[in-house]
This record gives C-alpha cells, sequence and structure tokens, in this order.
C-alpha cells in the first residue's frame, strides 16, 4: 500500500514539475524581484523573456552592471551617472550629460522606465531591442567610449562577476549577449506603476480638485500622445519646438523619410516632475515652460503633429496649474526610493 | 477519485499491479515528454560529413583574382581600390536532395571575412552522407534576427557588425584606400531589413548534373564566385561618395548588385 502512495506521489509530482510556470500577474504593486510581475493595469509587455529567462541572480548582475563604472574606457561613467534613480534614472538638471572625458552628445538623457513596455528607444527610435539598448551609450565615444571587449576583460577578471554569472547564466565568464542580457532582465523590473495616480486608478486614494481638473484637462489636450496607463502611445511627434529641423532632425535619421523630420517619441509623463530639463534637447528647464510651449509657443513646420494648433491650445494659468498638479500625482516615490534598484 | 479507487484495490493485489504497471508507464510518459528537446533520431546507417563553402574572388568583367590589400582599378568608374576588408553575411542554408527535400542546416549564420584567421570560408557541420542537387542561401542577415535582441557567434554584438544607433546588422562590409576618394579611404556598410531599404537577397544554386556528393571520405567544397567590384555596378565613383554607413537606396544598389552576381561555379573534392 505505501508503495502504491509512493507511485501516485511520484506521479502527482512529475504532473507539477511538467506545469509551466504559474503567471504570478497579480493584483498588487508588490513587485517580487524573483520573477518577473506584470502591475495587473498595464497591458503585455513588449518585451518578453523568450530568449532571455529572467531570475534573481540575472537581476542583481544585471545592476552590478549598471552601476559599473568600468563600462567606460576610462573608467568615469556608469549607465548610473547619466541614469540616477532619485531622478527616475534620468540625470535631473543636465541639459546634456557630459559623457568621458567631460565629452557631450546631442541629446537629453531619458528617464528609464516601464522599458518593457516600449517598442523602440532612444529619442528618435533608432533601437529596436531592450537587450541592445545599452550598446550605443556603450560605444559611443562622447558617452562611455569603450569596446565589449574592453567591458568584458575587465569585467571577467573579477572574481564577483564571474560567481554572479555563473550564477545567472550558468557560464563562467559574461560574454557579448550574457552582459545585455544581465543589463535587459535589470532594467525590465524598472518598473513605475505605483504613483498616486495609479492609487487613484485603483480607487485606493483621492485626488484634490486641481489634480481631477488636471486630468480632465490631461485628457482632452494631451492623452492622445501620452497615452494612459504608461502615458506615451510610443509614437514619433513633432510638438512644434521649431520651424525648421537642421540640427537635429529626429525620426528621419532613421528613417531617412522628410515626413519624419523633426519628430520624435513621445516621452512618458510618468515622474516627469523629477526628470527636468525637458525635451530632446533639455530645452525647457521647468514643466511651467513646457507647458506654456503647448499653450503659446507651437511653431509650424510640415511635420507638426497634426494634434497642435499652430500657436498652441490656448491653456489659461490655472488650466495650466491644474495640469501640473495633475502631473505631480505621476510622481512614484515608491520607485525611485525602492532600495532593491540600487 | 484516486482515494475511492485505492479502496478497492486493497482487496485485489493482481489489480494494484495493474494500477502500478499503469502508474509506472505514466512516469515514463511523463519523464519523456518532459525534455526539453527529444534528440533527433538519427539512423546509425546515415553517416554525417562537413561541407565548405568557399568563395572564389574576382574583380570585373575579365574576373582577375582579388584579394584583400592588392590595388585594382575599377573597369567602369576607374577607381583604383585596394580593399582592406571585405565581410559580409550568409544565412540559411539550404541542401536540395533529388527527391525534392531539403536538409535545413540549424542556426545557419554565418560572417565570412577575407581576410581573418577565422571566417574565411563556411563549413556545414554534419551535413547527412548523401546527393545533392542544388543548394538555397541567403546573402545578408535575416530580419528576424534584426529585431529580437542580441545574439551570440558570428551573430555577437561584439563583431562590429552591428549598428548601435540604429539596430540592425551591417550586412556587408567593404573598407580601404583609394586615391581616388577625397578623404584618401572608402567605408560602405551595407544593410537593411525592412521595407525598400531590404537587401537581404535569397539566392539559389543548382549543382547540375555534377551533383554534390557528400561523404566521409572526400572533403566537398562549393565553390561560389564572387565579385566585388559589382558593388560599384551601378553606383557612383569613390571620389562622389566614399562611405554609407545606414540603410537607403544607396546601400540597396550596391548590395544588389553585388549579392545579385555570386554565383555556383562548381564543387572541388579534396
Amino acid at each position: 500500500m505505501s508503495r502504491l502512495i509512493y507511485w501516485i506521489v511520484l506521479v502527482v509530482i512529475l504532473f507539477s514539475s511538467c506545469r509551466k510556470e504559474d503567471n504570478n500577474f497579480s493584483n498588487n504593486s508588490y513587485i517580487d524581484y524573483n520573477e518577473w510581475v506584470k502591475p495587473s493595469h498595464f497591458p503585455e509587455p513588449v518585451y518578453t523573456f523568450d530568449n532571455n529567462k529572467y531570475s534573481r541572480e540575472g537581476f542583481e548582475l544585471g545592476k552590478k552592471i549598471f552601476f559599473d563604472k568600468r563600462l567606460s574606457v576610462n573608467s568615469s561613467v556608469s549607465c548610473a551617472s547619466c541614469h540616477k534613480q532619485e531622478y527616475a534614472f534620468a540625470d535631473n538638471g543636465m541639459k546634456i550629460s557630459p559623457g568621458v572625458y567631460g565629452l557631450l552628445a546631442t541629446r537629453n538623457a531619458p528617464p528609464l522606465f516601464n522599458l518593457v513596455w516600449s517598442k523602440s528607444f532612444m529619442w528618435d527610435g533608432g533601437v529596436n531591442h531592450l537587450e541592445v539598448s545599452p550598446l550605443g551609450a556603450i560605444q559611443s565615444p562622447v558617452e562611455m567610449g569603450e569596446t565589449l571587449e574592453g567591458i568584458l576583460s575587465k569585467l571577467n577578471s573579477d572574481d564577483e562577476y564571474r560567481q554572479m554569472t555563473k550564477a545567472a547564466f550558468d557560464q563562467n565568464e559574461l560574454d557579448a549577449q550574457t552582459l545585455f542580457y544581465a543589463l535587459a532582465q535589470y532594467m525590465s523590473q524598472l518598473i513605475s506603476s505605483d504613483s498616486k495616480y495609479d492609487n487613484f486608478i485603483n480607487s485606493n486614494d483621492m485626488f484634490s480638485e486641481s489634480e481631477k481638473k488636471g486630468l480632465l484637462l490631461f485628457r482632452e489636450h494631451c492623452n492622445a500622445c501620452h497615452a494612459e496607463p504608461l502615458f506615451t502611445n510610443g509614437s514619433f511627434q513633432n510638438n512644434g519646438l521649431d520651424t525648421l529641423y537642421f540640427s537635429d532632425s529626429g525620426r528621419s535619421r532613421i528613417t531617412s523619410d522628410i515626413a519624419d523630420v523633426g519628430k520624435f517619441k513621445v516621452p512618458s509623463l510618468r515622474n516627469v516632475i523629477l526628470t527636468p530639463p525637458y525635451m530632446h534637447d533639455g530645452r525647457f528647464a521647468t514643466m511651467d515652460r513646457v507647458l506654456e510651449h503647448y499653450s503659446t509657443g507651437i511653431q509650424h513646420s510640415s511635420t507638426l503633429s497634426s494634434l497642435l494648433p499652430v500657436g498652441g491650445i490656448r491653456l489659461t494659468d490655472q488650466e495650466q496649474k491644474d495640469i501640473i498638479s495633475f502631473l505631480k500625482t505621476l510622481t512614484d516615490e515608491n520607485f525611485v526610493n525602492n532600495e532593491i534598484l540600487h | 477519485m484516486l482515494n475511492s479507487n485505492t479502496l478497492s484495490f486493497k482487496r485485489n493485489n493482481m489489480k494494484t499491479t495493474h494500477l502500478k504497471m499503469v502508474l509506472l508507464l505514466m512516469v515514463v510518459a511523463l519523464v519523456a515528454s518532459c525534455k526539453k528537446e527529444r534528440d533527433s533520431i538519427i539512423e546509425p546507417q546515415n553517416k554525417e560529413a562537413t561541407v565548405n563553402i568557399k568563395f572564389d574572388y574576382v574583380f570585373g568583367h575579365n574576373l582577375l583574382p582579388w584579394e584583400t590589400y592588392k590595388e585594382m582599378v575599377h573597369p567602369m568608374t576607374g577607381d583604383t581600390l585596394s580593399f582592406e576588408t571585405f565581410k559580409f553575411y550568409v544565412s540559411n542554408i539550404k541542401l536540395k536532395k533529388a527527391d525534392g527535400s531539403y536538409w535545413v542546416d540549424e542556426n545557419s549564420y554565418y560572417l565570412v571575412c577575407t581576410n581573418c584567421d577565422e571566417g574565411r570560408y563556411i563549413t556545414l557541420d554534419n551535413v547527412p552522407v548523401g546527393e545533392y542537387i542544388a543548394m538555397e542561401y541567403t546573402m545578408g542577415v535575416d530580419s528576424i534576427m534584426n529585431v529580437n535582441g542580441v545574439h551570440t557567434g558570428d551573430l555577437s554584438l561584439s563583431n562590429g557588425m552591428y549598428w548601435n544607433w540604429n539596430s540592425g546588422y551591417i550586412m556587408l562590409k567593404a573598407e580601404g584606400r583609394s586615391p581616388n576618394s577625397p578623404t584618401g579611404t572608402f567605408a560602405f556598410h551595407l544593410g537593411g531589413f525592412s521595407g525598400s531599404d531590404n537587401i537581404i537577397t535569397i539566392k539559389a544554386a543548382d549543382f547540375g548534373a555534377s551533383m554534390l556528393k557528400v561523404s566521409t571520405e572526400e572533403q566537398a567544397n562549393i565553390i561560389l564566385r564572387a565579385n566585388p567590384a559589382r558593388l560599384w555596378h551601378g553606383s557612383p565613383s569613390v571620389s562622389v561618395r566614399s562611405t554609407i554607413h545606414a540603410p537607403g537606396p544607396e546601400a540597396k544598389k550596391m548590395a544588389d548588385e553585388f549579392y545579385g552576381n555570386v554565383s555556383f561555379t562548381g564543387i572541388k573534392y579534396e
């Protein structure tokens, strides 16, 4: 009899081990870093872990790489140098962040969060996949100026990296694939979904009158591009900054299409209060200036978004203030203070 | 359900044995089904061998022997060209049998480098011994591998054949020196996998009467002729344009002319 039970138990165990992993897409905002959990009010992610199986070990390895200055040629710049957690992984106050030797690129460092929902990366959308998104910064002579060979040789000579690589990927050394796999696993957990807005949507928090008015105005004037719940629809738009786009042609740099001149990727507005200055070149120092631009500063050009009237959308001062009140509800303190992410 | 069954089996040893057998079979079936991938069934008599694909480089319509660091005058543009780098991807190689079936090379991505220590030619491993009448192959890297993240081996990002600012593989890289170029150098990085910029070219090589005979006794080498001069067949002198660093119509013209001219010339056995 006991043998029979033994067989039955064995069969049951085997059945359970054959099952695919449970979908632990729970309804709370708690993130268990031992697995990747989708916030319940977010859509399905674009990035899947089909080729890059997520693990806590991979996440920890990616985090170590993200904060490691040895990624740059003279060990002076890490990913975190320009993508600081306290500013939602943007570089607060810097129009253009300095790279190695203080050299400057041409565009404002964007915040990093909710990247697994992004169909493209960079202001011009030139990068098509989360895993390859760090490559440009690594190789750019004005950002990190390093080669993959250089990075791998430095990191693989460090026993701690070797141990962590063994734990994460069961191989003795990082290579040009696992380096990016680890970074992608870390970046995949940069999820901002726990702002006052999220709590309001989930009926756990109340909005003030100004915040409510701001939300209604936002949905009337901004939501077409900055679509909830990610606060971007991932499209490329010309938001009327200039009449000519000689210095930075934006999306057309990638598509070579004259119809894309002056278009840039619509950024998410989550944590936007934490990430000045604004626009691809950081021209606006404050959110007041941004609202002023949309209200009265829209410049005409042939590729101007059809959603924006030339001259601006004519918001009153109070309406601008209400929209800013609402935008403040998109700040996710739990995200920027999350100790597990640094 | 199992509980009620076990009660009745208590009084019947024969049935218990039966149940054990059934359960044992279930265990075996489950263990088998749990295996990630079943090993492909290889009949012991089906031997395998390697097949090489080698490139015979010529230059211009006179088919002059070509190699890197050798000065050649282009018959159409008149440019003097000395290549220092000539690399290109070949992918998705399939060999066709007389019965119309194919042997498909798994994970088939090869970076051919004319003057590197490794990668001068392609080696296909594990080709079943037998006769083949034709080959299908792709010049370039198919679109899926351009959009699904980082890869290893010949597709590794560390090979310098990937655009970091405009995701996608540099499928052909031709660099060198020319006194006709304003800078004294030329660099053509050709790629593009979508829309009108797509340079990926699927090719076929009909082995004809000679057939490809794969055996463990002789090493078969499929010879493809490649003519780097074809890059400028329809494209201007390096005095006009000496660099391409992005997909587009210019890259497509150069790639189409070169890829289109790659041709099967024979099979050599050694």
